[in-house]
């Protein structure tokens, strides 16, 4: 599979946002996810899938979403959602 | 235009990448888990290699790859795959430790060459095209699943291997599946280096146990600590490493948890689950939503110094490789074995 990061655009620590629409890109982002802001917090590079679908996606990314920041409340507690680059943008800090 | 170039070549690069897949499985077994096996009961005078020759003479000559060629691609493909799994399942039920003390950690991994390149068994090339390559792993798997066979025989033969040994190994392994989730945790509360490597590659690192380590996408695998909780869900299907772990809990599908779990986790796992965790402690849910299939790795409970792999393997439950429930502690286990 080799180094991840050689593929990625982003680094871990970025912070970046998700898309709120992608006509392009797969329909592997749940919509409770789009628009919000996260920490890109592990690459997982091209991953090859062919039991589940042909050709290959563009690089994923765990990305790190604050559960207040997307649901509302005060809650610390974090979400990990596995997010391909085609859908995440850089956000400012 | 990038899409469309993947998109024309979509169907090739699968079979490549199916191939490319066999390839490496296919000589991993071989060099670290069969051959290495078979060195080392040789080099302790358990099994000859001349114990083999006998049984060889023994048993009818295999048949040639008869319809092997009538295939299309594909089918081929598909053959191989099978065959591999089928030699996998084979090098685990001849891989039963005949001792009454096995050993916690594998003792070949001197013998394949993991600590000095100088014991590694060479591999061969991969080259030539797409339909060479077919041909020489259909020819490779045949030879290889002679040996294999050779040696089954050979350990009856002998009498390392009872036949009431093997019915109960094919048995166990047939009603694996949360049980290899169980293994692969007790070994990485045993074994530093497996954790660090099941941690850092995943799939990889499982088949030291002897467990098939699955195609589906990459395995990832989150870590409990003192201060962090993981709990797994696919909000958008139900992602789950099946190949691997086999069924999640009947939950795991259930909407409601999948709503509820995101929205207020701890929540969730307080009230649905019983499980209240102090405020120290983040929990964190990953959403399976793509390649990546996930996993706990669970705290190890105390009170458990000393207990062997397949004392701590029953602590785990499918519910602690979703992170809905801690590891049990042995006096739970007391009172359910009871």
């Amino acid at each position: 599979m080799g180094a991840p990061e050689a593929t990625h655009r982003f680094h871990v620590g970025d912070r970046v946002q998700v898309k709120h629409t992608n006509p392009a890109g797969n329909p592997r982002t749940p919509a409770y996810i789009r628009g919000k802001s996260g920490i890109v917090s592990s690459l997982h590079g091209r991953i090859d899938n062919p039991l589940d679908h042909h050709g290959v996606y563009p690089p994923l990314c765990s990305v790190l979403f604050p559960v207040g920041e997307v649901f509302g409340g005060a809650s610390r507690d974090t979400l990990s959602v596995d997010l391909h680059e085609d859908w995440l943008a850089p956000a400012g800090p | 235009m990038a899409h469309d170039t993947q998109a024309a070549h979509g169907h090739m690069q699968d079979h490549e990448g199916h191939v490319l897949g066999v390839e490496a499985d296919l000589e991993y077994w071989r060099t670290k888990r069969l051959e290495p096996r078979v060195l080392h009961l040789h080099r302790r005078g358990v099994l000859t290699l001349y114990d083999l020759l006998r049984a060889a003479a023994h048993l009818p000559a295999p048949p040639p790859g008869a319809n092997e060629a009538a295939h299309d691609i594909e089918g081929r493909i598909r053959a191989l795959e099978e065959g591999l799994d089928d030699y996998i399942r084979g090098i685990g039920l001849a891989s039963i430790d005949p001792s009454e003390h096995p050993s916690v950690i594998e003792d070949t991994r001197k013998e394949r060459g993991d600590y000095d390149d100088f014991f590694r068994i060479a591999k061969p090339h991969h080259d030539g095209t797409l339909e060479e390559r077919i041909a020489r792993l259909e020819r490779n798997l045949r030879e290889y699943q002679r040996l294999l066979q050779v040696l089954m025989h050979a350990l009856l033969e002998k009498g390392v291997l009872t036949a009431q040994q093997l019915e109960r190994q094919r048995a166990f392994l047939a009603g694996r599946g949360a049980w290899n989730g169980a293994r692969i945790v007790a070994r990485a509360w045993v074994d530093p280096a497996f954790k660090q490597a099941l941690l850092a590659r995943g799939r990889e690192a499982v088949r030291e146990l002897n467990i098939p380590p699955g195609r589906l996408g990459k395995l990832g695998v989150a870590e409990n600590t003192a201060t962090l909780h993981n709990v797994v869900v696919c909000t958008l299907c139900s992602c789950y490493p099946h190949d691997l772990l086999g069924d999640p809990p009947w939950w795991y599908r259930d909407d409601g948890f999948k709503e509820r779990v995101v929205r207020d986790p701890r929540g969730t796992l307080a009230h649905r689950f019983d499980l209240r965790l102090p405020e120290s402690v983040e929990v964190r849910v990953h959403d399976s939503t793509s390649d990546v299939r996930w996993m706990v790795l669970p705290r190890r409970p105390a009170g458990t110094d000393g207990w062997s792999e397949e004392e701590l393997a029953r602590l785990v439950t499918i519910d602690a490789l979703v992170g809905t429930a801690e590891a049990l502690l042995p006096a739970a286990l007391a009172r359910n074995e009871r």
